[in-house]
């Protein structure tokens, strides 16, 4: 658990703390890194920079609520980074493997948890046709389940700017959706 | 109207996506590389941000925070201002003492004598070390002693030539010798 303390002790510069801050870290800014990126070794690597950005400026920080959303902000940062980086695919390609998986994850076993390599496959998929933005807006709303406040708290956006992509995310993906599926 | 929010297979795959999280098989090697490269960075040795936390850190309200920042700056520029007006001042002043020695004319012994006496004068006046004496003044001091001395030969000649001279001198000098005895 992340508390005040240990964000004071790792301010004070040390670093055994901040071993334990980074271990329980990590899976927050893996999780919002690999579902953006869909690639696991990229996502690590993002985690890796954030937790150096945080060391860094660490001493600004000064309530664990703060640090929650100012780690995924660090995170979103970078990840939009790498998306901007990236070639977008213009043309659509369908990916039958990948259709069927996601038909019989929700057919067969809803409940069943996939592997990160049948997640990143599914997320790459849905958000082939996706702004960075509309990308962000989908996975901190709709895997994430954070609140509008949240985002745009994260992401600078304001709220009426993460409903327009938002919307415009659901329908891309929806369409697809109902195409493929 | 089927509205996009509604969609059912929409929501399954989102369901499916949120009950799959993104398992991080181990935090053992970020932990290493973060720490490795942290080690790495130095510390600037003077960082004004560190500076201002460390002062006020202990303000959490920002705009309060920025107000003591602000005043403190304030105080700070007004303080080495300050500091220069005076030391300006004071080297106006010695400069003035230095003016005012130069003025100084030896055009009679007493003023020679006078300004004996300022350097003699422990502690007092101008000590020995921020003493500037041009050329010039020592001529004239020196002129002026010359001066004394022959001056103090003649007046010795002539009491030595004139009796009543004389006696009055010498009991003058007796005078003066048991003067200093009373003392």
């Amino acid at each position: 658990m992340i508390d005040i303390k240990l964000i004071e002790e790792c301010r004070k510069g040390n670093l055994n703390n901040f071993r334990k801050l980074v271990e329980l870290s990590s899976p927050l800014a893996f999780s919002v890194a690999f579902r953006m990126l869909g690639d696991e070794d990229q996502a690590k690597d993002i985690v890796q920079e954030t937790m150096i950005t945080i060391w860094q400026k660490l001493r600004k920080i000064r309530s664990v609520e703060v640090y929650r959303t100012w780690i995924y902000r660090i995170v979103m940062n970078k990840c939009y980074d790498h998306l901007r980086r990236r070639k977008r695919n213009p043309e659509f390609v369908a990916d039958e493997k990948t259709w069927k998986l996601i038909s019989d994850s929700i057919c067969e076993n809803p409940s069943k948890e996939l592997e990160n390599s049948e997640i990143a496959r599914i997320i790459n998929l849905l958000s082939e046709r996706l702004s960075p933005k509309q990308k962000a807006v989908f996975v901190l709303s709709d895997i994430e389940q954070m609140s509008h406040d949240e985002i745009s708290a994260i992401t600078g956006m304001s709220k009426p700017l993460i409903k327009s992509n938002l919307h415009h995310a659901r329908k891309s993906i929806s369409e697809m959706v109902e195409k493929f599926l | 109207m089927t509205m996009i929010m509604e969609s059912e297979k929409y929501n399954k795959i989102l369901n499916v996506l949120r009950v799959s999280k993104p398992v991080l098989d181990s935090t053992e090697d970020i932990e290493k590389e973060v720490i490795k490269r942290i080690s790495k960075v130095k510390k600037p040795i003077f960082n004004l941000s560190e500076v201002i936390d460390s002062l006020f850190g202990w303000v959490y309200i920002g705009w309060v925070r920025r107000t003591l920042i602000s005043a403190s700056v304030l105080l700070v520029m007004i303080f080495i201002y300050q500091q220069g007006v005076m030391l300006k001042q004071i080297n106006f002043l010695s400069r003035q003492i230095i003016d005012n020695r130069e003025e100084m004319r030896f055009s009679t012994e007493q003023q020679v004598e006078k300004l004996l006496m300022e350097y003699k004068k422990p502690r007092r006046g101008f000590s020995s070390r921020s003493i500037t004496i041009s050329e010039k003044q020592i001529k004239e001091l020196l002129d002026s002693v010359n001066d004394v001395k022959t001056k103090y030969k003649d007046l010795m000649d002539i009491i030595q030539n004139n009796p009543e001279l004389k006696k009055l001198y010498d009991d003058k000098l007796i005078e003066n010798s048991r003067t200093k005895i009373k003392l």
